[in-house]
């Protein structure tokens, strides 16, 4: 036998295929010739390795060296510095996605070391074509073992023993299966095999079959052994062509070698296969339609009982289990059964083999032990969420199976939990999905595929699936009714009760579980008409708009600028948010999350867009749109008091007097503007662009009153009596403690006062070395200015990983190039003061990942003993704020100290008296804060008698043009130019440089127009 | 066994299945696709019930009993269950009942009055509608289609023509022939099966009665009548009568209140037909024709042989069918002896079956230069022309055929029944073979519902070997045998419908298990009751064999009333 230097293993499954692995292969072999070490490195192409989201890959053997994202070009540098001069290439290495970090070797990769084998042993291992290298590899040991040492009997009580349950989706005992047909009366007897495998995203039986045919064919010779057959089909859908020819070319080596046919290992037992390809239909993967199917007749189910255990093939006893299940035994009879329950929980025991798809980074098929924790599949071995973006559910059991969300993340997967959370095993389909799904459209998806699918045979899932389908259309239209859900359940229900088969009586399930889960997701469809996803497209503009808490009507003004017309892109923007320059500065622009650009290269650059209006508009004439005429007309003569002058307040006050209400403002402070205005540090909104932009909205007739806070100046009693109806916006400005010991030591603060102190032009004192603990906006907002005061060394330490923090990603970056420090997993445990009782030092911990909590973010667990100590001189607080709600006694609270508000009219408990922004919610966005002042502004208007409401409504469906073209070539997002690190560091200049009309107008052309339909 | 259905005990046979378990307890459960023996496939899901230890509900209609088994047939669980099975169809159903030709013939809606449906709860679209009224003889409606699943089952596992099968998945699941084709260019037979068992509307005969209304009110016409023995024991079901209860006067009489004006019976021309394939057959053993021969009577097996079996052509008796014989009759011998100008006959006949619409409308029945039949009705056709004028079947007085063809003899009759032409043919063959008359005339060995009867005849030195099959499915072994040279037999009776005629796709809906056997014991018994129970002394058709025919074979015979067949391949 020819001995190889190294075996470079490249992967052939049907991912890497697709992306070019036959050309890297090729290349490789080309290249090795060509500096002649040919004969001394064996290139193999194998079965499916796993990781097919980053393919081709290969692996370099001995070391288990991995190599992804591969291209002609790198497999010949792969070829020349790592086969031929020995050092690896680098750049090639797979990157965690967390730290960025190259990992050289299979061996330390999360994706391969989580794993265990079982099923998919051989593939990604072997030359699929070569019976040689299976038998190498123990193939056919079990086979000769079970014919030479044991008799059926045994085999089926090591099936038994082993406690191995069907993979194919319902979890029935295989040892079971096997028993009840080599019991049951009737000869000839069958063995089948399902690979008719329909799943949405589900491949392991193809790349078992392909990528390791003969352990298929082992399997099932095995089976035939023990229940008495001699015939055997492997019923295979027309799609996978690879499958097929695989497995014909394995068949026939196992014939040639004597492995199937007659007296095969001169045993006296005779056993062949035949493959039946199927046409596609998904119900053929139902036991009894997949045997109609391979008889020749339409597939479609028939009544059970009779079970094919008792009359199956043709009438006679026949066994039916999946590819997976098959490709289990020869381990099983070959390792034994306590081998088998080593592994996996007590009731589902053995691996299961996950397609992993969907917005995870690593996707593919893996294969890991019964139990494993749901979240340790997504995110340690899946890599997490593409995009760092927020975990929303994971889909399993595919068309049959439903929805576990984040809440279900610590659960261990096997038959038992997911049947107890609503969903099934399947077929081992697990998709995972982020916010941007939408759980009623994703519903309708499942149950699109399912209506499509059923065999039209019984009426409950003929008709009932395409009723309920249609519900759930009308409602991702807008069209829903309240009713809708409980019919959707009761339908569901009844369809359950009463279809014929698997397929119709599991069809329901991602409706029923979804709304089990979702049930405020469907309610928001129904009575908001709102998609949060920004998916279900009737019910919005486009996705950005949909997105906007205010709903700012972002195609319209892009267009705006691409013509040019600027002060009319403003106009739109003030529409629906009095603030165009502060949002466009300080925006966390969740539309540009959605904006589906993103899929061709970046999302738009949504929030500079509007920057570079609003700050035109500033510096030139005004686009503000409102006379006096106008506002007499609209004349009201009732009075609106706004307490609280930030941002909420301030959008509901020029909203108001827009419309010809007599507004007040009540401000405590000085000056108007609130949070954005003392929290927001002038590098990120310059003081003046603040001021020009409150002078606009005051110029619509507000009228303010400073310095007068409710409960010490006046009380809310005078207020509320001398007004129509009051408005509350006093926003959250408590900021939170840590409890910890020493915290009332010199040199702590919170962030919130420090900032403050800042914005009313004070330089706080703060020592060398400065220490911020808390992961949000105000944590950075903090950390920077420290910089810009001149400390020494600044960090930021957080008790979760960086990738949890709140704060935007371009803040961390930003804070980064200005020498801030980010130490994630790091809690504070007590603060070390000096004889002085000034601060010294920090006792902190370090953190570990624990389960995963509700948000879907792994809960920090200190890790004991781990304790170590930082030397501190200015620590300062930013974990949060709360409301001070004294003075406001008659109005009702939430738990969370908060205003309680009626959602739909955002009053409270005391009628006319309205409330919105951080008051309601806690700490939120501006925008958030913007958006709550404008429907406060809409309730008050209703309130008082108003119908600023339905003036809007009528006003909506303004026709939706395109002028000019789109660029519908890749073309790089705008890049708004900032001060360099150096620039910025000893200042508070605004880090943001302005750009030119030529660059926004570039930009705006990328906009895809979502709206126009 | 012992089980137990609402808590009550009942002793069951193990191989019951829970409604059969059930309506021995007396408890009723309503059935939609169900047709025991025929259709049993559990697909509509109407009948489900709650097993105790099953997870869902199982379909009574096809889950056999276990012993020990607790049943409970009426609870809210399934009361909601079926409401939503039933509602989910009419969602899928034209709101069409008051227009719809199966009024209150119809399951559905006879089921929606027993589940109490008040409203349609499910609003959404209907599946593609396709009407195909591409045949003589049949018209489908998917719109009304509710995948019972009855007619492919009747038409592959009854008929063995397989014509129609689901087509489609899902929503848009359709019971069609390939291709979605109309049946006109499918294999199917037009024998009307499908719609004898379709629960809706959605199969039907093309409906020709207002032809047979414009003809009847318009005067320049003389309008004659012939109905087939099969008939008159079938028609009286739709007027409230016992299925098989013979109502021939009554029939008579309301014929001819409904204006015909002259009302004939078939069972002439059955005796007609005798006269000619009996000597046929005696023909063609003496001088060495193809044999077996096979009767020639049935439009639907003649549709049949010249698709699936064009080879065997020339095994079929050259004879047209007693329909077609009599309407050449009438339009030559009749209308001279009656001085009427033939164009002005308008020849109409009631006849069980559908295929007889095909039948009489194919280019080759005209050989008198005029249509033999102007119009085909089917039992059911008539019973609605006669509710249509008022006429009350039941209560008519009897009347009696008119003259020159009188009322036929009890041979005619019994061609309405399974074995019926055998019967006959072997009375007159043996008589005029042998010369000498039969002590019995009952030939039991080719009576009663068995698929393939034979039977073996001692005529002078030769034995003559006989089948007689019915159901189409029936047929293929005896065809292939035939094609392989092995058949015993030298004459062979098909009946394309089971039963033969009376079991005819164009008779009264019934879900009644025993109503063909009640129809045969009805022609048997009418058989018993007439004075002439032999064709070749039928007086009618002695005189026309004297005054016209001559003889049978003759030139005058060969003209009129025998055809060929050509393959439809």
């Amino acid at each position: 036998m020819k001995l190889y230097r190294n075996h470079v293993l490249v992967c052939g499954g049907g991912g890497c295929q697709s992306s070019g692995c036959k050309e890297i292969s090729r290349q490789l072999r080309d290249e090795l010739i060509k500096l002649g070490i040919g004969d001394e490195i064996n290139v193999v192409i194998t079965g499916c390795m796993g990781p097919c989201s980053l393919g081709p890959v290969m692996i370099v053997y001995p070391e288990g060296i991995f190599y992804c994202g591969l291209k002609p070009e790198s497999v010949s540098r792969i070829a020349r510095e790592h086969l031929y001069e020995g050092n690896p290439v680098k750049e090639f290495f797979y990157r965690d996605p967390y730290s960025g970090e190259a990992m050289a070797t299979i061996h330390e990769i999360p994706f391969f070391t989580r794993q265990k084998k079982v099923a998919l042993r051989n593939v990604g291992l072997i030359d699929p074509l070569k019976i040689e290298e299976y038998i190498a590899f123990d193939g056919y040991f079990a086979l000769a073992k079970a014919l030479s040492e044991m008799t059926p009997f045994d085999v089926i009580k090591v099936v038994k023993d082993s406690g191995l349950r069907g993979r194919g989706g319902a979890g029935f005992p295989t040892g079971l299966k096997w028993e009840l047909t080599a019991k049951a009366s009737g000869s000839p007897k069958y063995v089948t095999c399902n690979a008719d495998e329909g799943d949405p995203g589900a491949f392991m039986d193809r790349s078992i079959i392909e990528g390791d045919p003969h352990t298929l064919i082992e399997g099932m010779a095995i089976a035939g052994y023990a229940i008495g057959a001699e015939q055997g089909y492997v019923y295979i859908r027309a799609e996978y062509p690879m499958a097929v020819e695989h497995l014909e070319k394995a068949i026939a080596q196992a014939r040639e070698y004597g492995l199937l046919g007659k007296n095969i290992l001169g045993s006296g037992f005779h056993f062949d296969l035949e493959i039946r390809v199927g046409a596609g239909a998904f119900v053929c993967g139902e036991e009894t339609a997949l045997l109609s199917s391979v008889e020749g007749k339409r597939g479609e189910p028939r009544p059970k009982p009779p079970f094919p255990a008792e009359k199956g093939l043709w009438g006679k006893p026949t066994l039916l289990n999946n590819v997976e299940t098959y490709a289990n035994i020869p381990a099983i009879i070959l390792e034994g059964p306590e081998w088998f329950k080593s592994m996996g929980t007590e009731k589902s025991p053995g691996t299961k083999v996950f397609a992993l798809a969907g917005n995870v980074v690593n996707t593919g098929l893996v294969e890991v032990p019964m139990g494993t924790p749901l979240g340790d599949i997504i995110f340690d071995i899946g890599g997490g969420i593409i995009g760092k973006r927020e975990f929303k559910a994971a889909q399993t059991g595919g068309p049959s199976g439903g929805c576990i969300p984040a809440s279900g993340l610590n659960i261990p997967v096997d038959y038992e939990s997911l049947k107890e959370w609503g969903t099934i095993m399947g077929s081992g389909g697990l998709i995972v999905m982020d916010e941007r799904t939408c759980m009623v459209d994703l519903a309708k998806y499942f149950l699109d595929f399912v209506q499509e699918e059923s065999c039209g045979k019984c009426t409950p899932c003929r008709l009932g699936t395409k009723r309920m389908l249609e519900i759930l259309q009308r409602i991702t239209e807008g069209k829903g009714k309240r009713e809708d859900i409980e019919t959707l359940k009761q339908l569901g229900e009844d369809i359950m009760d009463t279809a014929l088969c698997g397929l119709g009586q599991s069809a329901p399930n991602p409706v029923l579980n979804s709304i089990r889960y979702f049930l405020d997701e469907y309610v928001k469809h129904i009575e908001k008409h709102h998609c949060d996803a920004s998916v279900c497209a009737a019910m919005f503009l486009a996705p950005c708009q949909n997105a906007c808490p205010a709903g700012v009507d972002v195609p319209q003004y892009i267009e705006y600028i691409r013509r040019g017309m600027l002060m009319e892109a403003v106009a739109t923007i003030r529409e629906r948010n009095p603030f165009p320059s502060v949002c466009g500065r300080v925006c966390t622009h969740p539309c540009e999350d959605r904006c589906q650009r993103a899929q061709m290269d970046e999302p738009m650059a949504i929030r500079s867009l509007k920057r570079f209006a609003a700050d035109y508009e500033l510096q030139n004439k005004e686009a503000f749109y409102f006379n006096e005429d106008q506002q007499k007309a609209n004349g009201k003569n009732k009075t609106v008091a706004v307490i609280g002058g930030g941002p909420a307040g301030l959008t509901a006050a020029y909203y108001l007097s827009l419309w010809g209400y007599k507004v007040t403002v009540f401000e405590a402070a000085g000056q108007l503007g609130g949070a954005l205005n003392y929290y927001i540090p002038p590098y990120r909104l310059p003081n003046d662009v603040l001021a020009r932009e409150i002078d606009i909205i005051l110029r619509s007739g507000v009228n303010v009153v400073l310095d007068t806070k409710v409960g010490r100046d006046i009380s809310f009693g005078e207020i509320r009596n001398h007004f129509d109806a009051v408005f509350v916006a006093i926003g959250t400005q408590q900021a939170a403690e840590l409890g910890i010991e020493g915290e009332k030591s010199k040199g702590v603060m919170t962030a919130l006062d420090f900032l403050s102190r800042i914005n009313r032009g004070q330089r706080p004192e703060i020592g060398d070395k400065v220490v911020v603990i808390g992961g949000g906006s105000t944590a950075f907002d903090a950390a920077r200015s420290a910089v810009r005061l001149g400390a020494k060394e600044v960090c930021i330490l957080y008790r979760r990983s960086k990738w949890d923090m709140p704060a935007l990603p371009e803040e961390r970056e930003h804070a980064a190039e200005e020498g801030v420090k980010i130490f994630d997993y790091v809690a504070p445990v007590s603060i070390i003061p000096d004889e002085n009782g000034r601060i010294e030092g920090l006792k902190c911990i370090r953190m570990a990942k624990g389960e995963f909590d509700s948000s879907a973010r792994r809960k920090p667990v200190p890790i004991e003993g781990s304790e170590f100590r930082m030397d501190v001189d200015t620590l300062l607080i930013a974990i949060g704020a709360q409301g001070e709600v004294e003075g406001f006694e008659e109005l009702e609270l939430t738990g969370w100290k908060t205003f309680k508000v009626d959602e739909d009219t955002m009053q409270t408990s005391m009628e006319g008296v309205f409330a919105g922004g951080d008051c309601i919610h806690g700490p939120d966005t501006v925008i958030q804060a913007i958006a709550d002042g404008r429907r406060a502004a809409l309730a008050i208007d209703r309130y008082l008698g108003g119908n600023q409401e339905e003036l809007e409504k009528a006003q909506q469906h303004k026709p939706r043009k395109i002028y000019g073209s789109i660029v519908e070539t890749e073309q790089e997002r705008l890049r708004v130019p900032l001060l360099t690190p150096e620039e910025r560091k000893n200042n508070f200049r605004e880090i943001e440089l302005p750009f030119d009309i030529e660059a926004c107008q570039r930009e705006a052309s990328r906009c895809l127009r979502c709206d126009v339909r | 066994m012992q089980v137990w259905i609402n808590g009550n005990a009942v002793e069951v046979d193990s191989e019951m299945t829970i409604l059969q378990a059930a309506g021995k307890a007396g408890v009723q459960i309503p059935t939609l696709c169900h047709l025991e023996g025929v259709h049993e496939m559990g697909v509509c899901r109407i009948c489900v019930v709650e097993v105790k230890g099953s997870r869902n509900l199982l379909p009574a209609c096809i889950t056999k009993v276990r012993e020990g088994m607790e049943i409970l047939t009426h609870t809210a669980r399934v009361r909601r269950a079926r409401r939503t099975v039933l509602e989910l169809m009419l969602s899928d159903h034209p709101n069409e009942c008051l227009s719809c030709g199966k009024g209150s013939a119809c399951e559905l809606q006879q089921l929606a009055r027993e589940l109490n449906i008040t409203d349609r709860r499910f609003e959404g679209s209907y599946s593609k509608r396709i009407i195909d009224d591409g045949t003589p003889s049949l018209v489908r409606d998917s719109g009304k289609c509710i995948l019972c699943r009855r007619c492919p089952t009747v038409c592959s596992q009854i008929q063995g023509v397989s014509a129609i099968a689901p087509i489609d998945r899902g929503f848009k699941t359709v019971i069609a022939p390939a291709w979605k084709e109309s049946l006109i260019n499918s294999p199917c037979v037009l024998c009307g099966q499908c719609a004898a068992v379709c629960p809706t509307g959605a199969i039907m005969e093309k409906n020709d009665s207002q032809k047979v209304w414009n003809a009847l009110s318009d005067p320049g016409y003389h309008v004659v009548v012939q109905a087939a023995p099969a008939v008159r024991v079938a028609i009286g079901e739709m007027f409230g009568m016992e299925p098989g209860t013979p109502a021939t006067g009554k029939m008579v009489t309301a014929l001819k209140r409904l204006g015909f004006d002259r009302v004939f019976d078939t069972n002439f021309s059955a005796d007609l037909t005798i006269m000619e394939e009996g000597n046929e057959l005696l023909q063609r053993i003496r001088e060495g024709g193809k044999l077996p021969m096979i009767t020639s009577c049935s439009p639907g097996w003649i549709n049949y042989i010249e698709y699936f079996f064009p080879d065997l052509l020339e095994h079929l008796s050259t004879c047209k069918s007693p329909q077609q014989m009599f309407g050449a009759v009438i339009k030559t011998y009749y209308a001279d002896k009656m001085a009427l100008d033939p164009e002005k006959i308008f020849t109409v006949s009631v006849m069980p079956c559908t295929a007889k619409k095909y039948e009489s409308q194919r280019p080759e029945m005209a050989s008198s230069g005029y249509r033999d039949v102007d119009a085909v009705l089917t039992t059911r056709e008539l019973g609605t022309m006669l509710k249509e004028a008022g006429i009350d079947l039941a209560a008519c007085p009897d009347g009696e055929f008119d003259e020159p063809f009188g009322p036929g003899t009890g041979a005619g009759a019994i061609f309405g029944n399974t074995g019926g032409v055998m019967e006959a043919a072997l009375r007159t063959v043996y008589e005029l073979v042998t010369g000498k008359p039969l002590d019995r005339l009952e030939f039991n060995e080719v009576r009663g519902l068995k698929g393939i009867k034979e039977t073996r005849v001692k005529l002078c030195d030769m034995e003559l070997s006989a089948a007689v099959i019915h159901g189409l499915s029936n047929v293929r072994p005896v065809l292939e045998e035939i094609r392989e040279g092995r058949s015993p037999y030298q004459f062979i009776e098909v009946m394309c419908c089971p039963g033969g005629c009376i079991g005819g796709g164009g008779q009264p809906f019934s879900r009644d298990k025993d109503v063909r056997a009640k129809r045969m014991q009805g022609l048997y018994k009418e058989d018993e009751s007439l004075p002439i129970r032999k064709s070749h002394e039928n007086p009618a058709v002695r005189k026309l064999y004297e005054e016209f025919l001559i003889e049978p074979l003759g030139h005058k015979s060969h003209e009129l009333l025998h055809t060929s067949y050509k393959s439809r391949r």
